[in-house]
């Protein structure tokens, strides 16, 4: 049982680190430069996708021994879309100002990569705790990456974090940030900092290791 | 299409006062033959001759005292007559160490001529090659590849043109230049032989503008003979590349990988026609070569030194050096080799001792900054950025791609490149590698053909016995 | 025996005497004259901004160079010339912060982050003016008079951000109250007009960049085929107008794009059909923003497009060598 629970954790942990789906992966760029303007952009986006990975993670992965492998494709975004359409019209109900400001961005998650991938590479191989612990992990690592993101392009875009003037009045807006090339821009440089990171930490494990044995 | 330039590429190295401007009015003084002498035994392309004598024999002048060890060899004569005092090891000019056999010198110079095959008359092919192959004859421009292998006219091909390289090799020699001033008539009566012996329809005899003196001399000594003729040619370095020289004189291509017989033609250099021209008519082995001395020396000149001779002889004729020097080359300044050792004897491919200063010390490599001066500058047309990138990378099979065999390491990229890096270099490393994957390569498809050749045979044997 | 001091390296034993640095050296002589002029042209503000580039984009090197503990190549030059470059596309009058903001974001994220010099794929100086020009367009685009013009003794529209550009946009347009006369061929090639810093005086850049190509320090290809390409389809599209082709060619930033920008080594191609055809996509990408485009001015974008086919073009126009038997099929 504890075997079982260290997998889980691990499987949670992957998603949300090790293999994080924008750092890592690079999937998913459409929502990830499309709407990381705002904070709050970025953290709705990333927990409606969270919240749809999570469930489609959890059912396919349940209907995975009925599903015939031909017509997975299709049976895949039935799933997805249902989901998708339940937080459509959610926030459309409850979060009118979010909704409008991501647009098509949230219908559209019915084809973001990453719900596909891990459906394809990972609820239809694993069991449902599994699955859930990887949806729960990805959806959470993508909603981190691109609220960090999004915080560091509405800081220099307008200035301001979470709608919260940061920086002194005098400053310009770098509009630039505010448009898709700034996404790139940020996105590559955060990479860059984020393997950096990595890298470093391998380095002190290994020298760590070695320290052992 | 490439201008006034008869070959893509190329470059003018500066050939300031240590250069030919100087140089070129030097006439070729004959240096007394040493005390003693150390004559190598591999001095030429291909296999090393192997020592035909015993220490304490005595020699005469022209003697064989390495007979060729293969094919693509030559043998090795004694330029001084005396006696065999040792045979050792000696360090040549690459690093490397070969057998030499040292030779005590009595002042006497007696000959040991070679014989001549033909009675009178005009010789044959074969027998032409034969003499030339017996003189010990390689190509005297510093590649030093056996000139008879050169004339083993392959079967279906056929020698059509027959090119005289009077281009001088490389920026600061004039040895060529000063022997073609001098003994235009031998030059021009060896290639008349080599013409009507192997039935070559046209000799042309390729020399740079900047020797009007040598054509004019080459010209007279042509007088009213056929088929053979001067063409000037534009400086530019390297115009005595065999596949520029060809192209530039005939506008044909030698195809990569190919040689200049390919072609049609087949190239020797002023020095070697000479050498033919001695062979021939007064039946002299190689014994001597023209050397330049030139670059940082009191007085440089050239001379005509026997071959076995040490460095420091030709060195001290000129004067010695100078204080500025940091560096001594065999050959020329573009493709020529440093070396420390002055006690290192003359061989038959040492067209020059060239003493450098220290723009000769490589400088400090940055990175390429892609200008693109390198392109523009190989006469082969390479990429030679290009090929840096993928040997430096590791990426031998792209750089094969782009062609990096076909590179003739003759130093204009590196010397033009403004980054500095050692692009020549590079490339020879590269060279070597991507031969060696290419024999590998060929040995696996060889090993993989036999063993399915063998899987078969044995089927079939299977076959008849069911 | 062996002689003391004697150094062993393999040949080639010359060298040319063009480095690096010297090419580097040459192409700040050339902007020179420039740099003279905007300063004669918008007077102190234009020296304070080109000092503030130069510094910024050299200190930028540095810094990091030591901080990434590589070895540190200011001495080539190349930022000076970043620096220069980067100058001369912003006004005279914007804050001195936008061009220490352009110039580390040139020096550190288009260049060194790629890997420095020789590795950019795209050219610093005019990938930091696109941000800039993006980011603070308010700024990039308000473009101060010349000293001349400020005191009134020249007619065109004296109101800052009126460029002869826009002039020209709209004759070329045909839009009513526009007229050719209204921009002065004499006032365009001394750069007695509206304009960022370094792009106003022709006569200046022309000096340079007949300099460099006499000094082979850029091929002629590059520099003919793009002024040549916006001069022809000016002609073809204007119905041969002349005097309007002409005014086009020298205004805005063609010339410094044409000589200074496209030319630079690393993000231009190194064949001569490659740079024929760069020169040629630049101009007529140019061509089009100016004349169909919501932007005035196109040349930084245009340059900075043809900068990313670069190694396209050069993969294309990858020469035969010699000698070369190229399998068929």
């Amino acid at each position: 049982m504890a075997d079982r629970k260290n997998t889980v954790t691990r499987t949670f942990l992957n998603g949300l680190i090790t293999e994080n789906p924008t750092f890592t992966l690079m999937l998913g760029m459409c929502p990830t430069l499309g709407v990381t303007t705002a904070a709050s952009n970025g953290i709705g986006m990333g927990l409606a996708t969270t919240f749809v990975l999570v469930c489609s993670n959890l059912f396919i992965s349940l209907l995975r021994k009925i599903i015939p492998d031909k017509v997975r494709i299709p049976a895949y975004i039935v799933i997805i879309a249902s989901f998708v359409t339940m937080v459509d019209l959610f926030m459309k109900a409850y979060l009118p100002d979010l909704s409008k400001s991501l647009g098509s961005y949230i219908p559209l998650i019915v084809v973001n990569c990453i719900i596909f991938a891990r459906a394809e590479s990972f609820a239809a191989k694993n069991g449902p705790v599994q699955s859930l612990a990887d949806g729960l992990g990805m959806g959470l690592g993508f909603t981190a990456s691109i609220t960090l993101l999004s915080i560091v392009r509405e800081l220099f875009g307008s200035g301001t974090i979470f709608g919260a003037q940061i920086m002194p009045e005098s400053y310009q807006p770098m509009d630039i940030m505010n448009k898709v090339p700034g996404g790139f821009i940020t996105l590559g440089l955060m990479m860059i900092l984020v393997n950096a990171i990595k890298k470093i930490i391998g380095k002190r494990r290994a020298a760590r290791k070695e320290a052992l044995a | 299409m490439f201008g006034k330039r008869l070959f893509p590429g190329g470059i003018h190295p500066h050939e300031g006062k240590n250069g030919k401007a100087v140089n070129g009015l030097n006439p070729i003084v004959e240096l007394p033959a040493p005390k003693r002498v150390v004559i190598p035994m591999a001095q030429h392309g291909g296999a090393p001759a192997k020592v035909a004598v015993k220490k304490g024999d005595h020699v005469l002048m022209g003697q064989l005292i390495g007979e060729a060890g293969g094919f693509v060899s030559a043998p090795v004569h004694a330029s001084v007559s005396g006696t065999v005092a040792d045979i050792v090891d000696q360090l040549m000019f690459n690093g490397s160490e070969c057998q030499a056999v040292v030779i005590e010198n009595d002042f006497h110079d007696e000959w040991k001529l070679l014989d001549l095959p033909w009675q009178s008359g005009k010789p044959t092919a074969d027998e032409l090659r034969q003499v030339i192959r017996d003189a010990g004859i390689v190509g005297m421009g510093g590649a030093t590849f056996p000139t008879p292998v050169k004339l083993s006219i392959g079967a279906g091909k056929v020698f059509e043109k027959l090119i005289i390289n009077g281009a001088e090799c490389e920026p600061y020699l004039t040895a060529d230049h000063r022997l073609m001033l001098e003994h235009a008539d031998g030059i021009i009566d060896a290639v008349e032989i080599v013409k009507e012996a192997f039935k070559v329809p046209e000799a042309i005899i390729g020399v740079e503008e900047n020797k009007p003196d040598a054509i004019q001399a080459l010209r007279e000594a042509i007088g009213t003979r056929e088929g053979i003729r001067v063409q000037a040619l534009p400086v530019r370095y390297p115009q005595g590349g065999e596949k520029q020289l060809i192209y530039a004189l005939t506008k044909r291509v030698v195809p990569a990988g190919g040689l200049p017989i390919d072609a049609g033609c087949v190239v020797l250099n002023a020095g070697t026609c000479f050498a033919i021209h001695e062979a021939v008519r007064e039946r002299k082995p190689l014994v001597h070569r023209v050397t330049t001395v030139g670059g940082l020396v009191q007085k440089p000149g050239n001379y005509l030194v026997r071959i076995g001779t040490p460095v420091r002889n030709l060195i001290k004729a000129s004067g010695g050096t100078l204080p500025e020097t940091r560096t001594i080359i065999s050959g020329g300044p573009m493709m020529g080799t440093a070396f420390q050792d002055i006690d290192i004897p003359v061989t038959k491919g040492c067209s020059g001792i060239l003493a450098l200063g220290r723009e000769a010390i490589d400088p400090e490599e940055s990175p390429c900054i892609r200008c693109g001066r390198c392109m523009r500058a190989c006469p082969m047309q390479l990429q030679p950025q290009l090929m840096d990138h993928y040997i430096r990378a590791e990426k031998f099979d792209e750089a094969d791609r782009v062609g990096v065999l076909s590179c003739i390491e003759c130093g204009a990229c590196t010397f033009v490149c403004p980054a500095k890096r050692l692009l020549t270099q590079s490339f020879r490393a590269g060279k070597r590698i991507v031969n060696i994957r290419r024999r590998q390569q060929k040995a696996r498809e060889d090993a993989e053909k036999a063993a399915l050749a063998a899987r078969n045979a044995e089927q079939q044997q299977n076959g008849k016995e069911a | 025996m062996q002689i003391k001091n004697i150094a062993i390296t393999p040949s080639p034993h010359v060298r040319s005497s063009v480095s690096t640095r010297r090419l580097m050296q040459e192409v700040c002589l050339a902007l020179a004259p420039a740099g003279i002029a905007s300063v004669i042209l918008f007077g102190a503000p234009a020296a304070v901004i080109i000092a503030a580039s130069v510094i910024t984009c050299v200190l930028a090197e540095y810094l990091y160079q030591r901080l990434m503990k590589q070895k540190v190549t200011v001495g080539d030059w190349s930022a000076v010339v970043t620096g220069l470059l980067l100058a001369y596309n912003i006004p005279a009058g914007a804050p001195v912060w936008i061009p220490i903001v352009g110039g580390i974001f040139a020096i550190i994220i288009v260049k060194q982050l790629f890997g420095g010099i020789g590795s950019n794929f795209m050219n610093p100086a005019l990938t930091a003016r696109a941000v800039l020009f993006v980011s603070w367009n308010a700024i990039m685009i308000k473009y101060p008079q010349t000293v001349f013009l400020a005191k009134g003794r020249v007619g065109l529209d004296a109101v800052s951000g009126a460029t002869p550009l826009a002039e020209l946009g709209k004759v070329f347009t045909g839009a009513e109250g526009a007229s050719l006369s209204n921009v002065s061929l004499l006032d365009l090639l001394l750069g007695n007009c509206a304009g960022v810093l370094g792009e106003t005086c022709k006569i200046a850049l022309i000096l340079g960049g007949v300099y460099l190509i006499v000094r082979k320090v850029i091929d002629w290809r590059i520099p003919v085929s793009m002024i040549g390409t916006v001069a022809v389809m000016y002609l073809l599209t204007s119905g041969f107008n002349l005097g309007l082709t002409a005014r086009e060619l020298l205004s805005g930033g063609l010339m410094l794009g044409a000589f200074f920008m496209a030319t630079d080594y690393c993000t231009s191609p190194q064949t001569n059909k490659g740079r024929l055809i760069f020169g040629a996509g630049c101009g007529l990408l140019l061509f089009v923003i100016r004349a169909y485009a919501s932007y005035p001015e196109g040349c930084s974008f245009a340059i900075l497009f043809m900068n990313v086919c670069t190694p396209l073009i050069d993969r294309w126009t990858a020469p035969r060598y010699f000698g070369e038997v190229r399998k068929h099929g």
